[in-house]
């Protein structure tokens, strides 16, 4: 007997499972299905399949400004994010230091912050400073939050690759800086990846932040946000958005299989390596 | 700036573990000095301007309590101890989004942890995918479908359900709406540390709970649901936390009869430029937020949520 559920319990729990799937998806293939609807209003009644919206974004010189500025903000938050977490990482997982604690904790503050305060303090700081606003300053903000993300992309990994493996390139008169090049960096490359696309996506999609900091260079959820008001434009809002989302989802699915391959391949080959380097060691002491 | 700080302090004769110190403070200053610059610095500048140590727009009283004093006596924000102000409001709606989350992903992560065998993984990728797309979006279809011209009032006018010329009041600007909005928009990341609590979970105590002749439900009740708390304690602070500030949803399908804390503070920003009460009111929220912390974060691993 299966002692974590029945038979009707097992029933059960995959309607719930397909209950949770259709109530998660229903929204999202909606909305698509009515971004093909040739009408201003977004809903029934169907007028016909047309392409027309997604025509019109593209000849839509505001979109394509507000989409550009993201992208801006959201590789230069990624690259911060993904640079600050290296050694963050490294110190956290493989040092021992003063204050360890309140240094991961402060590190990993971040996520527990409700947006809204972050985003005024930051106003503060920066009408404080002087700083004028731009997408420069939103990206300062959401480095700030994209920051623990990348973090914890990093550690589980950097935990799995075997401390023995840097021990041994040091043992053989590698420098700390060599052995970081040649051992550490290049293990460490899928996570890097890994956390360099969160940082991505979360800019990329963040618009709280940016709605007090990004001063008047709208990024794009600003764009979309500030086109709520009127609802003539809707229609080809959403088709960009639909294009966004599309593409997201392609790229969150394929990072996260790559993840998911490169891990196992990273078991099998520093594995075997350790395990050679530590035989060799306890045969030769 | 340097990106790789200097790793290679330790002069190469010596044994590497020397000069540790210093290599640790390289790698930790520079993240260390933006979260302290861009982060610990500003929330504390909040404080102080909330009492009027730093005046920025004309509006500002240099060394003043007002702010707080109008806001602890609103009763329109506030509204006293446990009062009907909005921040009880929103904190009665966060409340019910967690719960309402946990309660909706418990099972399926449940299914997929012990249940599901080896497609799990791909399974609980199916349920999270929503969440790592346009947050935004996810909202606006729910505009979509619930206002008044909207996909399901249409349909139900087309099925004869409902009368040509009536509407739903309850559906759309309205606080209901903002409820089932965060909830659907938080139920993908709710799964996630309860399926990581459950799927550490020892198979074996499972099996020695049967063997010694508890049935299922009292397994369930005994062993899985006590071992699979760090779980859910995580889950709720982390949608608890997100959505006492909300002001987005709010704004987007809940109207003025939706509206929550999050939206008087971002409107005292926005658009009355009443900074100081909006510090006031920040402060107050991150008061809650640390508070909520103090009493759950040992329960906390924040991993389950990351990886």
């Amino acid at each position: 007997m299966n002692p974590a559920i029945s038979k009707n319990g097992r029933r059960t729990l995959w309607v719930a499972f397909w209950f949770l799937v259709v109530f998660l998806y229903a929204p999202i293939v909606v909305l698509i299905i009515f971004s093909f609807n040739d009408s201003e209003i977004v809903s029934f009644p169907w007028l016909g399949f047309t392409t027309r919206w997604y025509h019109d974004f593209l000849a839509n010189p505001a979109i394509l400004t507000a989409l550009r500025t993201s992208l801006l903000v959201a590789t230069l938050t990624a690259i911060f994010a993904t640079a600050l977490a290296v050694p963050a990482a490294i110190a956290l997982v493989r040092r021992k230091f003063f204050a360890k604690g309140l240094v991961s904790g402060l590190m990993l503050a971040p996520l527990v912050i409700p947006l809204v305060v972050l985003g005024i303090s930051l106003l503060i700081l920066f009408n404080a400073l002087g700083v004028p606003l731009s997408p420069y300053t939103a990206a300062i903000g959401h480095v700030v939050i994209a920051l623990p993300f990348a973090i914890l992309t990093m550690v589980p990994r950097l935990e799995r690759i075997p401390a023995a493996l840097e021990e041994a390139s040091r043992d053989l008169g590698a420098s700390a800086m060599t052995t970081f090049r040649l051992i550490t960096f290049p293990l460490l490359v899928p996570a890097l990846i890994s956390a360099f696309l969160i940082s991505f996506t979360i800019s990329f999609d963040e618009l709280v932040i940016s709605s007090f900091i990004a001063g008047d260079q709208a990024t794009f959820p600003v764009y979309l946000y500030s086109q709520l008001r009127l609802p003539e434009r809707l229609p080809s809002v959403i088709a960009v958005a639909v294009v966004i989302l599309v593409v997201s989802v392609i790229v969150v699915v394929a990072s996260e299989v790559g993840r998911f391959v490169s891990e196992r391949r990273l078991e099998a080959q520093t594995g075997m390596a350790a395990d050679e380097y530590g035989s060799l060691r306890s045969g030769k002491g | 700036m340097s990106i790789h700080p200097p790793l290679e302090l330790a002069p190469p004769k010596r044994r590497r573990r020397r000069g540790t110190a210093k290599v640790s403070l390289g790698l930790i200053s520079v993240p260390m000095l933006w979260i302290v610059m861009f982060f610990l610095i500003p929330v504390v500048l909040v404080g102080l301007y909330s009492v009027g140590v730093i005046t920025l727009i004309s509006y500002d009283q240099y060394l003043s309590l007002h702010a707080w004093r109008y806001f602890l006596h609103s009763s329109t924000y506030l509204g006293g101890p446990l009062g009907r102000g909005l921040f009880w409001k929103s904190m009665k709606m966060s409340l019910g989004v967690s719960i309402t989350c946990v309660i909706l992903a418990y099972p399926v992560a449940y299914m997929l942890a012990l249940v599901a065998g080896r497609r799990k993984y791909t399974l609980l990728l199916v349920i999270i995918t929503p969440f790592l797309t346009s947050y935004l979006l996810r909202v606006l279809a729910w505009r979509v479908l619930l206002n008044p011209q909207g996909v399901i009032q249409e349909m139900l006018r087309g099925a004869g359900v409902l009368q040509p010329e009536s509407t739903i009041s309850w559906l759309y600007n309205s606080t209901f709406a903002v409820y089932l909005v965060l909830a659907y928009a938080w139920v993908p990341f709710v799964a996630l540390p309860i399926f990581v609590s459950l799927e550490s979970l020892d198979l074996q105590m499972l099996e020695a709970s049967s063997d010694l002749g508890a049935s299922r439900w009292t397994t369930f009740r005994k062993v899985t649901l006590p071992m699979s708390m760090p779980g859910v304690i995580a889950a709720f602070v982390f949608v608890f936390i997100p959505t006492i500030g909300e002001y987005v949803t709010p704004q987007i399908v809940g109207g003025k009869g939706g509206y929550l804390f999050g939206n008087v503070i971002q409107s005292s920003f926005a658009a009355s430029f009443d900074w100081q009460l909006g510090s006031a009111m920040s402060v107050f929220l991150l008061a809650a937020v640390a508070i909520l912390l103090a009493i759950f974060g040992r329960y906390l691993n924040v991993r389950t949520v990351a990886e």
